[in-house]
């Protein structure tokens, strides 16, 4: 149906295949409540229905999508002709959904009861998830790259957040003292409030604040939170604001108190402030017969506001507050409300005064019961000096409250389910938080921290230094990734000093591991057979490589890597791993012993960073003397391999580089037309191979030199993918990609790198544990039949046999040698043996052993 | 949050230069049954409480610092 724009109309919203009509200064949830929705959401879990509730873009009641971007808070955005408006949850529609059983199911899903449930059968949980996903959660996300926000910092000598009196108060006074004012605002100054005292007080400061030159103000920038510095992140619809200010003033103001009782989450029960704002400013009467409970002077205030446009008035007063009203309202006083009744919306309230309860029939219930300070930056600062000014500034307090209610508005906790984690033993505010999600919904506790808080004082919860309060953390408002996204201005890519050689050679570079590398240089298969054939080079420049030496290097390697180390004689190698506290192996390297007991170690190209870090961990842990020099961007390395590889060598070096010279595996000092190298023996590919680690600036003289030499060898560079063909037809594992996290050497097939005999190393202690238990999985070698033509389709496929998933491919690759596809996966212990045949895709997959090629590895020791 | 980490060599940075290192529990374990425990059995405290970082994205060294883990103070 489409209404006409009626009269005074703006502009329209189309809202769920209908129009409606917009007028002066409305929100998206003011036009919606004119047009007459009172449902704005279904709650995460219990599909409640949920109307306006707080008005001020604190709660996640009125969260819609706008213009396909979910989660947009229509209380605080502004309409604009022309946007596309629907609601979020529910099925198949917010306004009739199927799934509001859930709310009658409620004792059924008690708190924790996505850890408690679907873990058996697991074959369920595919299924259960996708049900989980359609039944929970807010809009769907935009597809499509998202419009480029901008980024830009900004440095003030003072910058206030929040203007509302306090701000714009401390902002011109800062500005009288000659000081230059950053003032940001989250809505445009004084939006959302009912035309009052307050207002006009913010108006006339505003209308000085507007003419001092030097406050710049920021108006719909909302801060995220507080940094070192300090930096205060503000987010608009279009740009990231970094402001460094010299002073912070922090005037966020106060929020109402959120209630809690039955039925205090239903539409039509509303905060103050924003019944005010809908009544007063919005003009929208918000019902016939309204029952509002004021404790404060505000609360008054909304009372008179709501007086004027609303029909009949029931006011329940605080004693101190009962001459403050006329004789047109009927008052009672000294009363509470026990109760909330209704289906769809509010239609009687209990309250009691007294011995007294006594049923309202209204249609709205209005809660003004006082305000609680917005000081989530505040507590952010942990070192920054900040001054916490106005409303921000002032008291939390806890009520006598055993009512029963929703506390947590985002994630449907109620007081009854913090009781019952409290009873399972979580009895402390930060895990009460973490087992029942309260506090961690879109709200981010701004309505629930305070209920959280005094549920755990009022349980004696143990709290150091007296503390119930959760952790303030960034960001505080909802905030897209593409503004998150708009402070990165470049990906750093690493080059090796061979950068432009590869570029001359016509490579494909990309990024791999934080560098820049060749993938290829145009034709894979021949980049392949020079290495099995003739003789290849690559640029390996990119390995972790480390020089370790001092009095204690033998005792830090040995400590470090789990593999023996101590008997490793100069000039020689060897393949070590490393495992993280759990036993899990986490690292690889090669570790060449030098003599004086240093060593040179290399490292994979990703994990360089990581070894660093662990070798100066262990050093500072066992207080040992070494000497740790992170050489990776210092040198640069040279990968000769291939059958030809020796022959090359003896053409452009005078040195010694036979097998008794350089035995493998191990090293020797080779000067290399003239570039001083350390020459590696490595097994990765499968061939005869040096590893020539050399100066980086030296590197493209000993590339060339090595290419013209290697001329009458028809001799070619490869890339990274040559390379996967070749170290997997060695069944060399990548880790990471054909690893998990929860890898123990034996499970990789790794079990000869570990020395059980040493006296400790890292991991050992978990290690022992872990060889206890039995085998459930291992890494093994797969030769497929019936391979589809781009092997790309097996990686990533299941095992399966008899319908049962029994592991998983890892890497799948053509092999020119074998003429077949081979790979690594996953699969499970007791499959192993029982099933011959396994279905990968479309191909059949065998279990083999690895290496696939030269098994006895006489190629990679000629 | 504006939490700033005393790096010996670099003084007050700000904490996203550095990578959290976990409790701060002797190595020298009589036993593995006993290293076992260092590795598995945190103490998990509410309160101040001695604890490793490193300055990775700075000089890149390890150290130890006394943290509350209620209010984030460094003492």
């Amino acid at each position: 149906m489409t209404e006409r724009p009626a009269s005074g109309a703006t502009g329209q919203i189309r809202f769920e295949g209908r129009e409606v009509s917009l007028h002066e200064g409305d929100t998206i949830a003011s036009a919606l409540f004119r047009a007459g929705v009172r449902t704005f959401s279904r709650s995460l879990k219990l599909h409640r229905r949920r109307g306006i509730y707080c008005g001020t873009g604190e709660c996640p009641n009125c969260l819609v999508t706008v213009d396909d971007v979910p989660g947009s808070r229509s209380c605080i955005t502004p309409a604009l002709d022309g946007m596309t408006v629907r609601r979020e949850g529910g099925w198949p529609s917010t306004e009739r959904d199927a799934l509001h059983v859930a709310d009658r199911l409620h004792g059924l899903m008690p708190v924790g009861f996505l850890y408690k449930t679907f873990i058996h059968p697991r074959s369920a949980w595919p299924l259960a998830e996708r049900v989980i996903r359609r039944a929970t959660g807010l809009g769907p996300l935009p597809g499509g790259p998202a419009d480029r926000r901008v980024a830009r910092h900004l440095r003030t000598d003072v910058l206030v957040v929040g203007a509302g009196i306090a701000g714009l108060s401390a902002a011109l006074e800062a500005a009288a003292g000659g000081r230059r004012v950053v003032l940001c605002e989250e809505r445009a100054i004084g939006d959302g409030i009912a035309p009052g005292s307050t207002l006009e007080r913010i108006r006339r400061l505003e209308a000085r604040a507007r003419t001092e030159p030097s406050i710049e103000i920021l108006e719909r920038h909302a801060a995220l939170g507080l940094y070192e510095g300090p930096v205060v992140p503000l987010a608009s619809d279009r740009a990231l604001v970094q402001v460094h200010p010299g002073r912070l003033v922090l005037a966020t103001g106060a929020r109402e108190r959120h209630a809690v009782f039955p039925g205090s989450d239903l539409p039509g029960v509303w905060l103050g402030r924003a019944a005010a704002a809908m009544s007063g400013l919005h003009g929208v009467p918000i019902g016939e017969r309204v029952v509002v409970v004021a404790t404060t002077a505000e609360g008054i205030e909304h009372i008179r506001t709501l007086a004027r446009a609303d029909g009949s008035i029931v006011a329940v007063v605080s004693p101190s507050m009962a001459g403050e009203l006329d004789g047109d309202v009927e008052t009672i006083v000294d009363a509470r409300v026990l109760e909330a009744r209704g289906r769809s919306r509010v239609r009687e309230v209990v309250v009691r005064s007294g011995e007294n309860s006594r049923t309202i029939a209204c249609d709205a219930l209005v809660l003004s019961l006082g305000t609680v300070p917005r000081d989530e930056l505040a507590r952010m600062a942990i070192d920054e000096r900040v001054d916490v000014v106005g409303d921000a500034a002032g008291d939390r307090r806890c009520d006598a409250n055993d009512a029963d209610g929703i506390v947590c508005l985002c994630e449907d906790v109620s007081t009854r389910d913090l009781g019952r984690a409290w009873d399972e033993g979580f009895r402390s505010a930060e895990i009460l938080k973490r087992y029942t999600t309260a506090t961690m919904g879109p709200c981010q506790g701004a309505m629930c921290g305070l209920a959280l808080e005094c549920f755990a004082r009022s349980m004696g919860a143990a709290g150091a230094a007296g503390s119930h309060r959760t952790t303030a953390r960034p960001p505080l408002r909802p905030v897209a990734l593409e503004t998150l996204a708009a402070s990165v201005h470049e990906i750093v890519d690493k080059r090796t000093g061979l950068h432009d050689a590869h570029l001359a050679a016509g490579a494909r570079l990309d990024r791999s591991g934080g560098w820049l590398r060749p993938f290829g240089y145009g034709d894979r298969l021949e980049e392949y057979r020079a290495v099995r054939e003739r003789v290849g080079l690559m640029d390996v420049g990119t390995l972790g490589k480390f020089l370790i030496a001092g009095r204690d290097a033998t005792r830090l390697v040995d400590r470090v890597f789990a593999t023996r180390v101590d008997d490793l004689r100069p000039g020689r190698s060897r393949y070590v791993i490393a495992l993280d506290e759990g036993g899990y192996v986490v690292d690889d390297g090669l570790l060449c012993a030098l003599g004086d007991g240093a060593f040179y170690l290399t490292s994979t190209t990703g994990g360089a960073e990581r070894m660093d870090a662990r070798l100066r961990e262990w050093t500072d842990r066992f207080g040992l003397h070494v000497h740790l020099l992170d050489r990776t961007s210092e040198l640069g390395a040279v990968l000769v391999a291939g059958p030809l590889a020796r022959e090359l060598l003896e053409r452009v070096t005078s040195d010694r580089i036979d097998g008794g010279a350089i035995p493998y595996p191990g090293h020797g000092e080779v000067i290399v037309d003239s570039v001083p190298c350390r020459a590696v023996r490595s097994g990765f590919v499968g061939e005869l191979a040096f590893e020539l680690h050399h100066p980086r600036s030296r590197g493209p003289a000993l590339w060339e030199s090595l290419m013209r030499a290697g001329a009458s060898f028809d001799i070619r560079p490869h890339g990274l993918d040559a390379l996967e063909t070749l170290r997997l037809e060695k069944g060399h594992v990548y880790l990471g990609q054909d690893s998990l996290p929860d890898d123990t050497p034996a499970k990789l097939g790794l079990g000869h790198a570990v020395a059980m005999g040493k006296p400790w190393f890292v991991g050992k202690s978990a290690l022992e544990r872990l060889s206890a238990l039995p085998a459930t999985r291992r890494l093994a070698g797969l030769a497929f039949d019936r391979a589809p033509n781009d092997v790309a389709e097996l990686r990533g496929a299941p095992l399966m046999t008899d319908g049962d998933v029994v592991g998983r491919v890892t890497s799948a690759e053509r092999s020119p040698v074998l003429d077949r596809a081979i790979g690594l996966g996953w699969i499970r212990e007791d499959a192993a043996s029982r099933a011959p045949d396994l279905r990968a895709g479309p191909a059949v997959a065998r279990v083999v052993p690895t290496p696939f090629y030269d098994p006895e590895g006489s190629r990679v020791r000629a | 949050m504006s939490l700033l980490i005393p790096c010996p060599q670099c003084g007050r940075r700000p904490s996203r230069e550095f990578a959290f290192g976990g409790e701060d529990r002797p190595v020298d374990a009589p036993d593995l049954e006993a290293d076992f425990g260092r590795v598995f059995l945190p103490a998990n405290l509410e309160g101040p409480q001695r604890e490793r970082w490193f300055h990775a994205l700075g000089c890149r060294r390890w150290f130890t610092i006394t943290r509350d883990t209620v209010t984030n103070r460094i003492s």
